[in-house]
């Protein structure tokens, strides 16, 4: 299953980069970046909340292309990306839906608005993202289960942006515009946003990366052990007919 | 519109959900190491156990 895993110098490097561009993040937010004018000290749970927003629907889309090489490829390799993807982005986005939970409590008042589009409609895609495991487990036959779990992860890809782009076309909402035409961040504000995107975007590669070496690791000590077991029972085989005869 | 209306939260106010806001992000990080420092142990032990067992099938 694909190459030989290996949490190698570079992985080590990327850990370490991953550590500082964090730290960094942290002291731009907190340090550099302006109070904003109308919802002051507050306005910094922007800078977590909506990168982990981002990044979370961006892994959605990228599990479905991993799912669309699997179902042209049928390499294993293809359907456990797109798996470790999907589970990372799952934790991303329930983050990014917690974080936005605190910031609507402290700015509306509410913890949860049922009529606001851009939460509603990020919940379903959760939800949506929530079946994906149940469904695998709901499939023994392995090459069977990649199958419909890629046929689900591509319908899931496709929907996230359509989904996105309902409510960008919405009229009634709440929730600020951070890109696009009606973004106005000033300098400061948008670097130090750009940086956290980029922060966190590291970490989530990170953390796809050990994964993958992880899920790697285990599916050779499974073979290894399966190897070992065949071993055993041709040995105990051989030995029965040698005493038969 | 409505941000719009809302006045800025004062720093002992807005405080506590700033922090509950990053402390989300940072135990997102622990949990995974979490995660991953147990799946790790138990691939240790499982590597360990196939080992002595391929030492016990040589001997």
């Amino acid at each position: 299953m694909g190459s030989t895993p290996t949490v190698g110098k570079s992985a080590r490097l990327q850990g370490v980069a991953t550590i500082a561009l964090m730290a960094l993040s942290l002291a731009l937010v907190f340090f550099y970046a302006p109070l904003e004018a109308e919802q002051g000290f507050l306005q910094k749970i922007f800078y977590v909340h909506v990168p982990l927003a981002i990044i979370s629907l961006v892994a959605f889309v990228l599990a479905g292309l991993l799912a669309v090489q699997y179902l042209r490829t049928r390499d294993a390799v293809w359907d456990m990306r797109a798996w470790v993807m999907i589970d990372l982005a799952l934790a991303f986005a329930v983050a990014a839906l917690v974080c936005g939970s605190i910031w609507a409590k402290g700015s509306w008042g509410h913890w949860w608005v049922w009529n606001e589009p851009t939460l509603v409609s990020f919940l379903i895609v959760i939800l949506f993202y929530a079946v994906y495991r149940p469904l695998r487990a709901a499939v023994e036959d392995r090459e069977r289960q990649a199958a419909y779990a890629s046929v689900y992860a591509i319908v899931g890809a496709v929907f996230v942006p359509l989904n996105f782009l309902a409510v960008r076309f919405s009229s009634a909402y709440l929730h600020p515009r951070v890109l696009g035409a009606s973004s106005q961040l000033p300098g400061p504000m948008a670097l130090t946003f750009l940086v956290c995107l980029a922060a966190d975007a590291l970490l989530f590669a990170t953390m796809f990366r050990y994964e993958m070496s992880l899920r790697r690791l285990r599916a050779m000590v499974r073979a290894l052990r399966r190897r070992r077991e065949a071993a055993r029972a041709a040995a105990a085989l051989t030995e029965q007919r040698r005493s038969a005869a | 519109m409505i941000l719009a209306l809302l006045p800025a939260l004062p720093l002992h106010t807005a405080g506590k959900y700033v922090a509950g806001a990053y402390i989300v992000l940072l135990l997102l990080v622990l949990a995974y190491c979490a995660s991953l420092a147990a799946r790790v142990a138990a691939m240790e032990r499982d590597v360990t156990e196939l080992a002595a067992d391929t030492d016990e099938d040589d001997a």
